[in-house]
C-alpha cells in the first residue's frame, strides 16, 4: 500500500496559484473519478477550500506518486505544471497521515484552532464517499483524522479561547457574568465593528434593550432588528444603569461616561457589576470608571491585548496538540498494518489448512482402505478450498470498500489469526 | 483503631494535595479526575474513621482538639463536593485540597488517647462545637471563594489574561458560591455561639465571657454579621464582600488558635 498526498497552502503557495487550483464544488465529482481511472489509483480523495487544494491517494506499490498526481492536477485544472510545481509539497505514507491528522485537528490552519476546516474535510470526505473513491484505506484515514480532531478540542486548549476582537468581548463578557443569558445590552453609536460584537453577544444568549446613534433613525432600524428599544442620544445617560454590557463606538471627540456617572449607575444598579466595551478611537468611556469596583473597562487595545494573550495560549496549547496527532498516527499505521489484506489472507489459509489436518487426524481413519483414506483427505481438501475460494473473492474487493477494513478485522477475530 | 482509616484517608488527600500542586507547577489542571476520584475515597474513609472512634469512644467525637479538626477537614471536604457537583467548580481544588489535607494531618498528628473533662461530657458541647464547624467550613469556601474572586477581579481589572483569568470560574460565579457559602454558614455559626453562650453561662456562671476564645468569636461573629447585612441590604458583593469574607477567616483562625489560650476550649485543659 503507497499512501500519498501532494497539495498546497497558504503556508506554501500565494493566492494567485491556489485560486487557479482550486476546485469548484460540482467539479469534484468528475475529478475523482478521472483519478481513479488511472492506473494505478486505488482511492482517492480532494479536498479543496480557499487555503488549500490537496489530493490523497492510495497508490499501487512502486508507483512515482509525485508526477501522477501533480500531471492529474495539471490536466484536470487545466493549468501548466510549472507554474504551480515549485510550491507543492507531497507526503507519503506516515507524513500523509500526519499531515491529514493535523489539516484537520486545525493546527495547520492560517488562525489556529478555527472551527471551520474541520466541517470542510468532513464535506471532502462526503463527497469522495458518495462518488466511490474511498475506500477502506482512506476511509480509515478519515475517519481516525476526525476522531483525532475531536480529541485534540476537547484534551487541550487549542480553540478554547477567542482570537478575534469581537468574540474576545463576548468571552470577556462570560468572564464576568457567566451565563449571558438574559443580560441587558446597550449599543451605543452604530458601526460596523460594534454590530459585529452586538450580534456575538446577542448569540450568546444576552439581550438587547437599547440602541441609541447620533442619527436617531439608525438607532430606531437596529433596534427593530435586535428587538430593542430606541434611545434619543442625547438621554442616553438616564438608560445606562439599566444596562449590564455597554458597547459604545460613537464618533465623539470626548468621553461620553465620565467617573462620576459610573458611581451613579452602580449606586443605581446596587453594585451589580458592568461591563463598558469601548470600541471608539477616540474613546468614549473614561477609562477612570475601570478604577470603579464592579465596573470593568475594555478599550479596543486592552481587546487586542485579551486576543494576543489568546493567541500566545493557542500555540502552547498546539505543542501537545501534535503530540496528540504523532501518537494516533502511529496508533492508526499499527491499525492499519494489522489489517493488512496479504497477510490476513496467507494466514486464514494456513488457519484453514491446519483445521483440516487436525481434524483428519482426529478422525482415526486407520480403518480404511488407502484408497478410502485419499477420498477423504480429497474432499477435506476440496471443502476447505471452496470455503477459502468464496472468502478470497470477497476479501480481495474490501480494499475498494469503505468498511474494508472492519470486515477484515471481523474475519481475522472469527477466525482467531494471529496477530 | 480509628487512626488506621484517618491514615488511610490522609493518603488519599495527598492525591488531591499533588494534584494541587501540580496544577499550580504546571499552570493547567494536572489529573483532575483521579484527584476528584482519590478525594471522593478519602472522604469515605475519613467518614469510617470519624464513626469509628465515635463508637470506641462512645460519644460524638468531638472532645478535643484533634477530633474536632478532623471533624473539621470532614466537613470541608463534604462542602468540597457539594460546590463542585453543583457548580462544577473545578478550580476550587486547588485551594480547598491542601486545606484539608493540612487539616487532616494536624488531626492525625495529634491523636492522643482522650481523658475527657467532666465540661466536654455536658451534653451541650457536642451540639455547640458541632455547629460551630459545620459554619466554619462553609465560611472556609465562602474565604477561599473570597480569594478566588479577588485574583479573577484582578486578571480582569489589569487587562492581561494569565494563566488564572482561563483557569478560574467567571466572577459573577464565585460571588454567588460566597453568599451561598455565607447563608449557609452563617445560620451554624450564630447557633453554635448561642448554644455555647446559654450552656457556658449555666456551666461556669458570668465568667464565661471574659475567655478570650468567646470574646473573638464575638469579633468573628460580628464581622459576619456585617458581612451579611452589607450583602443583603447595601448590595455590597464582588471584591468588599471578598475582602470581607478573607478577613473572616482570619478573625476565625485567631479564634481557632485561641482555643490553646482558652481555659474552656482547651478540651481538656492544660
Amino acid at each position: 500500500m503507497q499512501l500519498s498526498l501532494i497539495g498546497l497552502s497558504h503556508h506554501t503557495a500565494p493566492v494567485e496559484v491556489r485560486e487557479r487550483l482550486h476546485f469548484p464544488e460540482k467539479d469534484i465529482p468528475p475529478a475523482l473519478h478521472a483519478l481513479r481511472e488511472r492506473p494505478g489509483v486505488g482511492e482517492a480523495l480532494i479536498f479543496s477550500t480557499c487555503n488549500r487544494v490537496e489530493v490523497l491517494a492510495r497508490l499501487e506499490d512502486g508507483l512515482e506518486a509525485l508526477p501522477l498526481l501533480a500531471d492529474f492536477l495539471a490536466t484536470t485544472r487545466r493549468v501548466a505544471p510549472e507554474s504551480f510545481q515549485s510550491y507543492l509539497y507531497h507526503h507519503s505514507q506516515r507524513d500523509a497521515v500526519r499531515h491529514v491528522f493535523r489539516v484537520a485537528a486545525s493546527l495547520d490552519s492560517m488562525v489556529l484552532g478555527e472551527p471551520q476546516v474541520l466541517g470542510q474535510l468532513k464535506a471532502a470526505y462526503a463527497t469522495a464517499r458518495a462518488v466511490g473513491t474511498v475506500g477502506s484505506v482512506l476511509d480509515e484515514v478519515l475517519t481516525h483524522a476526525f476522531a483525532v480532531a475531536k480529541k485534540v478540542r476537547s484534551e487541550t486548549g487549542i480553540a478554547a479561547s477567542a482570537v478575534s476582537v469581537s468574540y474576545a468581548a463576548v468571552e470577556l463578557a462570560r468572564k464576568i457574568f457567566g451565563s449571558l443569558e438574559g443580560r441587558n445590552v446597550f449599543v451605543i453609536g452604530a458601526g460596523k465593528m460594534s454590530e459585529l460584537a452586538a450580534r456575538h453577544l446577542l448569540h450568546s444568549g444576552a439581550q438587547a434593550i437599547f440602541v441609541t446613534n447620533r442619527t436617531y433613525a439608525r438607532a430606531q432600524e437596529l433596534a427593530t432588528q435586535w428587538g430593542g428599544r430606541a434611545i434619543q442620544f442625547d438621554d442616553l445617560l438616564n438608560h445606562v444603569a439599566q444596562a449590564d454590557i455597554i458597547l459604545s463606538s460613537t464618533g465623539c471627540p470626548h468621553y461620553i461616561i465620565k467617573k462620576e456617572d459610573g458611581v451613579r449607575f452602580l449606586a443605581e444598579r446596587r453594585n451589580r457589576p458592568m461591563f463598558f466595551i469601548d470600541i471608539a478611537v477616540p474613546r468614549d468611556i473614561d477609562p477612570e470608571l475601570n478604577s470603579l469596583d464592579n465596573i470593568f473597562v475594555y478599550n479596543i487595545d486592552d481587546l487586542e491585548q485579551v486576543v494576543a494573550a489568546n493567541r500566545r495560549v493557542r500555540q502552547q496549547e498546539a505543542v501537545r496538540a501534535e503530540d496528540i496527532v504523532e501518537r494516533e498516527v502511529d496508533r492508526l499505521l499499527a491499525r492499519l498494518k494489522r489489517l493488512e489484506l496479504a497477510p490476513t489472507i496467507v494466514a486464514l489459509q494456513e488457519k484453514l489448512h491446519a483445521w483440516r489436518q487436525q481434524e483428519l487426524e482426529r478422525a482415526r481413519l486407520g480403518t480404511l482402505t488407502p484408497e478410502q483414506r485419499a477420498a477423504v483427505e480429497e474432499m477435506s481438501r476440496a471443502l476447505v478450498n471452496k470455503i477459502l475460494h468464496l472468502q478470497l473473492t470477497q476479501l480481495k474487493r474490501l480494499p475498494q470498500e469503505p468498511d474494508g477494513l472492519k470486515f477484515i478485522e471481523f474475519i481475522r477475530r472469527t477466525f482467531q489469526l494471529k496477530d | 483503631m480509628s487512626s488506621l482509616w484517618l491514615w488511610v484517608a490522609l493518603g488519599f488527600y495527598s492525591l488531591g494535595l499533588a494534584h494541587a500542586l501540580l496544577t499550580v507547577a504546571r499552570r493547567r489542571q494536572a489529573w483532575f479526575r483521579s484527584a476528584l476520584l482519590a478525594f471522593g475515597l478519602g472522604f469515605i474513609f475519613h467518614f469510617v474513621a470519624l464513626v469509628e472512634h465515635g463508637l470506641a469512644l462512645g460519644r460524638f467525637p468531638v472532645t478535643n482538639i484533634s477530633e474536632a479538626t478532623s471533624l473539621f477537614a470532614f466537613l470541608l471536604t463534604l462542602g468540597f463536593l457539594v460546590v463542585y457537583w453543583a457548580y462544577e467548580m473545578t478550580s476550587l481544588s486547588v485551594f480547598a485540597f491542601p486545606v484539608v489535607f493540612v487539616m487532616t494531618l494536624a488531626s492525625a498528628l495529634s491523636q492522643r488517647p482522650a481523658a475527657v473533662s467532666p465540661l466536654v461530657k455536658a451534653s451541650w458541647v457536642p451540639v455547640h462545637v458541632s455547629f460551630a464547624l459545620v459554619g466554619y467550613a462553609a465560611l472556609i469556601l465562602a474565604c477561599l471563594a473570597g480569594v478566588m474572586y479577588l485574583i479573577q477581579e484582578r486578571e480582569l481589572k489589569r487587562h492581561q489574561p494569565h494563566a488564572f483569568y482561563y483557569r478560574l470560574p467567571p466572577l459573577d460565579t464565585i460571588d454567588r458560591l460566597g453568599a451561598r457559602a455565607l447563608t449557609v454558614g452563617f445560620p451554624f455559626i450564630t447557633l453554635g455561639l448561642l448554644i455555647g453562650a446559654v450552656g457556658a453561662s449555666g456551666a461556669w456562671g458570668p465568667d464565661w465571657i471574659r475567655d478570650p476564645k468567646v470574646a473573638l468569636s464575638f469579633v468573628l461573629w460580628f464581622i459576619y454579621l456585617l458581612l451579611v447585612i452589607s450583602r443583603v441590604s447595601a448590595g455590597w458583593r464582588g471584591r468588599r464582600a471578598a475582602v470581607l469574607a478573607i478577613l473572616g477567616m482570619v478573625m476565625a483562625l485567631a479564634s481557632w488558635s485561641a482555643n490553646y489560650l482558652s481555659a474552656h476550649h482547651a478540651f481538656l485543659g492544660h
